[in-house]
């Protein structure tokens, strides 16, 4: 059991005991699952970086933590998280958005990349879910279910990641008019996105793999190098990797997209219709938030189902 | 009620499962009460916690088949075979199992004249349809005449035994040729070792199974010879006099048995340099004998010896597990045991073999029952030899 | 009908001695009788046992806690089977308690009050291999290794690789969110398992999680994932399929120290590389092991480690260089790499037996699984040698050293006075200690019955209250295996679902 640092008894005292309040991070993500309910409190977590271990592969940081400045730090001893960067966006905001990098395929999705969570319950109390350690399996699971949960069950102060060494090297090339699913025998493949004709690659490995991969591609056509990801059109479409594979733009009149191949993520320029969800679902994400939040105070007018 | 097990053999088991995916019974039925840990936990419950002796528990150990595939399979080395026979041993004496009809049926397996004769009789029956041979687990066919066993020579016993002597003389006898083809003269047991018990002891007749034992053991003394036995569950029961008794003479008499692949295995160029041999133009399946995997553990031979004269020999991918035969426990238990089989039938078609080599009578009984091509190892190695020869 | 129901129902009830009126066959009383008849009505006779023998079998799994008492047991072939038995125990206002296949070390699977039991062996079937969507749907009583068995001509396997995965089932590893030695660079079943169809308490089947890349709401399969039964039953599985590897190295690497191999674990994982496992066992265990499976380990060593590395050939080889210059230079002994297939499986072989080895030793075992930070194993080993010498007990070494953690078997024979209770406080020692370094209570077994009144040293009363709002959003009445992980004072209120009545004699 943790005393808790300053920063985070503090958020606590912040967060109160009563009123409708939410956490401002980044607000790179600011309308997922709904607006903010009017009269709803704005309060910040704390921000800064508790300790970083390398050779733990774990860091403990404050969710308020512009999840850039934390890469930028654990860069230093080659190393970063599975979280997504993107300017202003906090650790906090990540692991409760719940969505995951462009380069999942490499780094795996955010809800294996927390550790422990130290949050403030909907009673002002701070509880602490998970353990210090890489490998956890005491009681229940809090963790994974406070991924993606958009604070609306608790919120996140202080949390524990893994880390993963940076790729040796990392290579982003295209390949031009390719059926995507002729790079599945790339296996240094971090990242794959298919806009409906070209493949764009992160390549992420030892180098000599990441250079075996090229030579692979190059096989396949005409592959040439790029600077980074393309930019992304702005709706996030969530769907099986099949879906993705076989995504067509004139069906889902999404427009023109981007589809993460092996994922099932798709970027495209129209919203993504309601998902249906089952009623059984939906009775059971009510009870939790019931039961977490009987109040209802935590993130009024948000709610995950809601997410695309 | 005292089980009479040895106390450290039945503490051995540290309820890990590992054996569970290894045990036919409850591979079918999936309940505690057919698998390994679980029988050991009921006797130990009966044995040091005075548990009453129920019906379930009965059935629970009457199911076994006493494959001993749980044994080869148990990281601690837990003698389950011991175990199981103790248990049935002092049920049979409590008059809790084995019925006595069961008992007067073993009997005849110790009197090979009355058996011979009435083996005869059986296969009249079979002959004119008097007997329904599907449902009672019996060969389509069997011999009216049986060609007279011979003696070749003095160097190796071959141990003849029971109920396959009467039933499947024609192995014994092509056993007798590839053993002479590599040089080797034979003498069989015949009436000098009647049955070796493993029947008996199965059913828990330990007191017979010890007389059996003996009367085998004064038949074949008086030289060392090895004694080869081409039916694995003949041989496990030999190797195992030594701790039935428990007397050194009955440790070197033991000592003396092999299953007559494994002692092949070891002469093999011997007998390839006698005769130049093509081997068999088909693909066989080696179906492993739970006696000769589980409890003699010698089963690596059979493919050994089959290699040189079949030319497609394969391994089924069951891991060994026990085909359901089991001694007399297709008549016993003929719903699990078909069950069983079934298991086994599905691994042989998916290996593509046409023909299975089994080293064990009781398998070859059962498993020819469901309609495959049921060979013993040596008559294919024999059929080799003797299409080389013309 | 009735008469012909009522027949099966006595059949299922069991038997008494045969001959024997007298003897002390247990409480298989009124109530269970027309519990009994309504699961046969449910369910059929072959379907459902009531007898003494299987009860007290299920009752117990491979941990040490011995006080299980199971009601009925059920046997469901399919999810409409456990609906109907969920829902006669509702009726009943009975628990109900799922169990696999009683390879938890923990007596998760231990069923206390009397709960129906549901077997799920008989629900072992694959139902679909989807590889374009990189998933398997498998029911619960699937045994782990028969799944990756079946997917072998595929070119993909399932990642977690219990010890026990041999026998243990998909339902088990779910619910205690297992591991294995594959699972430091993969992860735990928690991040294999895409979607799980549950039956909950009210009767009702809900899927959790989908084939989606993030499915909408909480992450409900997340939560349910290591929930120990107590949130339902598991009745189909979707688990991610991994690729194969396109190249492996496996490594045994010796030492004269314990401390050196220790250092060595620390050294690698400092270095960036992530193998794909990386086990240590200590001289004992090696001993032991050796002596059961000929793997090839040296006698003489102090400690070995086995490393394995994976992925295409190139890293592979220099992964492997490197961790072979790490251990030279924290004084390895010796290192040997696998030259092919059938020696890294002997190597495995040792690996994977060695639990039951022990039994060589001594015929019991407690084996405990606590997590301590990876760099201070070195530090974490000595005080476990210096506590089991204290208590004058033996302990054997061999566990996940790559993710810290720890599985320091306590052999003992249980018939010597006095020796359960050394084990006991030896093991409590070893508990808090992990703890205290910053450690977990378990890595991969799970709580069960035997952490439970652990928890309150790891998590305060606050989080125990979360943990156990967790449970009540998905059993509001806690009807699922009740009684196991949360420590008395934070489960249920609703323990009426458990039986008082523990009969008396050893088939209560
Ligand atoms: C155009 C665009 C494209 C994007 N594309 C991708 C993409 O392709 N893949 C991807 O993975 N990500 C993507 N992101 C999201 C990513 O950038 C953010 O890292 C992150 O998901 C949101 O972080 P934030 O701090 O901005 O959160 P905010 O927007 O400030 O907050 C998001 C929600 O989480 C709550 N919250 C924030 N912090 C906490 C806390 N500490 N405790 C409790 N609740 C909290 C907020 O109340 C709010 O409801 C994209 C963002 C943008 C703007
Ligand atoms: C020799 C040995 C080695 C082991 N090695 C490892 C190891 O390396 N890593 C590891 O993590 N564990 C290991 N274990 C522990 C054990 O094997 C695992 O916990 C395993 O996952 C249990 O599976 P099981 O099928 O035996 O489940 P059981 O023991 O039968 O049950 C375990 C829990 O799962 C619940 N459960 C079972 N089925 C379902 C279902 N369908 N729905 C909901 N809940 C269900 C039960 O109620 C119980 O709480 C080992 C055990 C042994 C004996
Ligand atoms: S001998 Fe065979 S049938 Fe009997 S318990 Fe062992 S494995 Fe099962
Ligand atoms: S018999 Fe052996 S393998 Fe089976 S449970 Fe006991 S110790 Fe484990």
């Amino acid at each position: 059991m943790a005393d808790f640092d300053e920063a985070l008894t503090a958020f606590a005292a912040e967060v109160g005991t009563d009123g409708p309040v939410c956490v401002r991070g980044g607000r790179t993500r600011w309308s997922l699952g709904g607006e903010a309910s009017p009269g709803t409190r704005e309060v910040q977590a704390p921000e800064g970086i508790v300790a970083f271990e390398p050779a733990e592969m774990t860091v403990r940081v404050r969710a308020g933590t512009p999840v850039a400045a934390l890469h930028e730090e654990l860069a230093a001893d080659g190393q970063r998280t599975a979280l997504p960067e993107r300017a202003g966006g906090t650790v906090g905001g990540a692991l409760m958005a719940g969505e995951s990098s462009i380069a999942r395929l490499g780094l795996g999705p955010v809800r294996d990349a927390l550790l422990q969570a130290r949050y403030v319950c909907a009673d002002g109390r701070i509880a602490s879910a998970g353990a210090g350690t890489v490998k956890n399996v005491s009681g229940f699971d809090l963790c994974r279910l406070l991924v993606g949960s958009l604070g609306t069950l608790g919120l996140v102060g202080e949390v524990l990641l893994r880390t993963f060494p940076v790729g040796e090297a990392e290579r982003w090339v295209r390949l031009a008019g390719t059926d995507p699913g002729a790079v599945r025998s790339c296996y240094t493949a971090a990242s794959v996105l298919w806009d409906g004709t070209d493949v764009l690659i992160l390549l992420s490995g030892y180098a000599v793999d990441v250079d075996d991969d090229l030579s692979r591609l190059a096989a396949l056509g005409n592959c040439e190098d790029v600077d980074g990801p393309p930019e992304l059109p702005p709706h996030r479409w969530v769907c099986t990797p099949a879906e993705a594979a076989a995504f067509d733009a004139r069906n889902g009149a999404a427009g023109p997209f981007v589809a993460e191949i092996g994922v099932g993520v798709v970027h495209a320029s129209q919203p993504q219709p309601p998902r249906p969800v089952e009623p059984g679902v939906v009775e059971l994400n009510r009870r939790f938030k019931e039961r977490f939040d009987p109040p209802g105070r935590l993130n009024p007018g948000r709610d995950p189902l809601r997410k695309p | 009620m005292h089980l009479g097990l040895d106390d450290d053999e039945l503490v051995a088991c540290v309820a890990c499962g590992l054996c569970l995916p290894h045990c036919p019974t409850f591979v079918i039925t999936g309940r505690d009460t057919e698998s390994p840990r679980g029988r050991i936990a009921l006797m130990r419950a009966v044995q040091n916690e005075g548990a009453p002796v129920t019906d379930d528990l009965i059935r629970s150990m009457e199911t076994c088949v006493q494959c001993r595939g749980c044994e080869t399979a148990c990281p601690s080395a837990v003698p389950f075979g011991h175990l199981m026979e103790g248990t049935r041993a002092a049920l049979a004496g409590a008059g809790r199992i084995t019925p006595r009809w069961q008992r007067l049926a073993l009997r005849m397996l110790r009197h090979r004249q009355l058996l011979l004769a009435g083996s005869t009789l059986l296969a009249l029956a079979i002959r004119l349809r008097l007997v329904p041979t599907r449902r009672l687990g019996l060969p389509a066919r069997m011999p009216l005449r049986r060609p007279p066993l011979r003696t070749s020579g003095g160097d190796v016993w071959l141990f003849t035994g029971c109920v396959m002597d009467a039933w499947q003389r024609d192995v014994h006898l092509a056993v007798q040729r590839v053993l002479e083809a590599a040089g080797v003269g034979v003498e069989p047991t015949g009436g000098a070792a009647p049955c070796c018990g493993a029947l008996h002891i199965h059913a828990g007749l330990e007191a017979e199974t010890k007389a059996m034992a003996r009367r085998v053991m004064d038949g074949l003394s008086g030289d060392d010879r090895p004694i080869l036995v081409d039916a694995a569950g003949c041989g496990a029961s030999l190797k195992d006099y030594g701790h039935l008794l428990g007397t050194d003479e009955a440790r070197a008499f033991s000592a003396r048995v092999f299953d007559v692949h494994e002692w092949l295995a070891g002469r093999l160029d011997e007998l390839k340099s006698r005769t130049p041999v093509e081997p068999l133009d088909m693909t066989v399946a080696v179906q492993d004998p739970c006696h000769l995997r589980h409890v003699q553990r010698a089963h690596q031979a059979v493919p050994a010896v089959l290699g040189p004269f079949v030319a497609n020999v394969v391994a089924l991918d069951d891991d060994g597990l026990c085909c359901g035969a089991g001694g007399a426990y297709s008549v016993m238990e003929p719903e699990l045991s078909t069950a069983i089989r079934e298991r086994k039938t599905a691994a042989v078609a998916r290996s593509g073999a046409t023909v299975v080599a089994s080293a064990n009578p009781g398998c070859s009984l059962h498993l020819a029952a469901a309609g495959l091509d049921v060979r013993h190892p040596l008559e294919l190695v024999d059929q080799a030899l003797s299409a080389s020869r013309r | 009908m009735a008469r012909t129901l009522a027949a099966a129902t006595r059949r299922v009830l069991g038997s008494r001695r045969r001959g024997d009126r007298s003897a002390a066959v247990p409480a298989t009383d009124d109530t269970d009788a027309a519990l009994v008849a309504d699961l046969v009505e449910a369910i059929g006779a072959d379907r459902v046992r009531a007898d003494a023998a299987a009860r007290y079998l299920a009752s117990r799994d491979a941990s040490i806690y011995k006080e299980g008492n199971a009601g009925p047991v059920c046997y469901p072939g399919s999810t409409a089977d456990v609906v109907a038995c969920v829902e006669v125990a509702a009726r009943h206002g009975r628990a109900v308690s799922p169990r696999g296949a009683g390879t938890g070390l923990a007596g998760g699977a231990a069923p206390l009050g009397q709960p129906v039991v549901l077997s799920m062996t008989r629900m072992d079937r694959l139902l679909e291999i989807d590889l374009d969507n990189g998933v398997a749907w498998v029911q619960p009583g699937m045994v782990n290794l028969d799944l990756s068995r079946a997917l072998a001509p595929h070119g993909v396997h399932y990642a977690p690789d219990p010890s026990s995965q041999a026998a243990c089932t998909i339902g088990g590893n779910v619910a205690n969110n297992s591991g294995g030695p594959h699972c430091l660079a993969y992860g735990v079943t928690s991040a294999h398992v895409l979607a799980v169809e549950v039956v909950m308490s009210d009767a009702s089947v809900v899927t959790l999680g989908d084939l989606t890349a993030e499915p909408p709401g909480y992450d409900l399969r997340g939560a349910f994932v290591g929930s120990e039964g107590m949130c339902g039953i598991a009745t189909a599985v979707a688990v991610r399929l991994t690729r194969n590897p396109p190249a492996v190295r496996t490594m045994l690497l010796s030492f004269d120290d314990v401390s050196d191999a220790a250092a060595t674990v620390s050294a690698i994982i400092a270095a960036g590389i992530v193998p794909a496992a990386i086990e240590m066992m200590d001289q004992r265990c090696v001993t032991a092991v050796e002596d059961f499976a000929q793997a090839g380990y040296p006698r003489d060593a102090a400690a070995v480690l086995l490393v394995e590395v994976d992925g295409p050939a190139g890293g592979v080889a220099i992964a492997g260089e490197r961790v072979a210059d790490i251990a030279r230079r924290n004084q390895a002994i010796s290192a040997r790499t696998a030259a092919d297939d059938d020696e890294r499986a002997r190597l495995w072989k040792g690996r994977k037996s060695a639990f039951g080895a022990v039994a060589n030793v001594m015929p019991d075992y407690y084996l405990h699984d606590t997590v301590v930070p990876r760099t201070r194993l070195v530090e974490v080993l000595e005080r476990i040698y210096e506590i089991v010498d204290r208590h004058d007990l033996i302990v054997l070494n061999v566990f996940h050293a790559g993710d810290g953690n720890l599985h320091p078997i306590l052999a003992y024979d249980s018939r010597v006075p006095g020796t359960g209770e050394r084990v006991q406080a030896a093991g409590r020692e070893i508990i808090e200690m992990s703890l205290d370094m910053g450690g977990a209570l378990t890595g991969e077994h799970g709580i069960g019955v035997e952490k439970r009144e652990y928890m309150d040293r790891m998590f305060s009363a606050v989080d125990l209250d979360q943990q156990s709002r967790l449970r009540a959003s998905f059993d509001p009445h806690c009807r699922m295996n009740p009684g196991k992980v949360l420590p008395s004072a934070h489960s249920c209120s609703d323990i009426g679902a458990l039986r008082a009545s523990d009969a008396a004699g050893v088939w209560g």
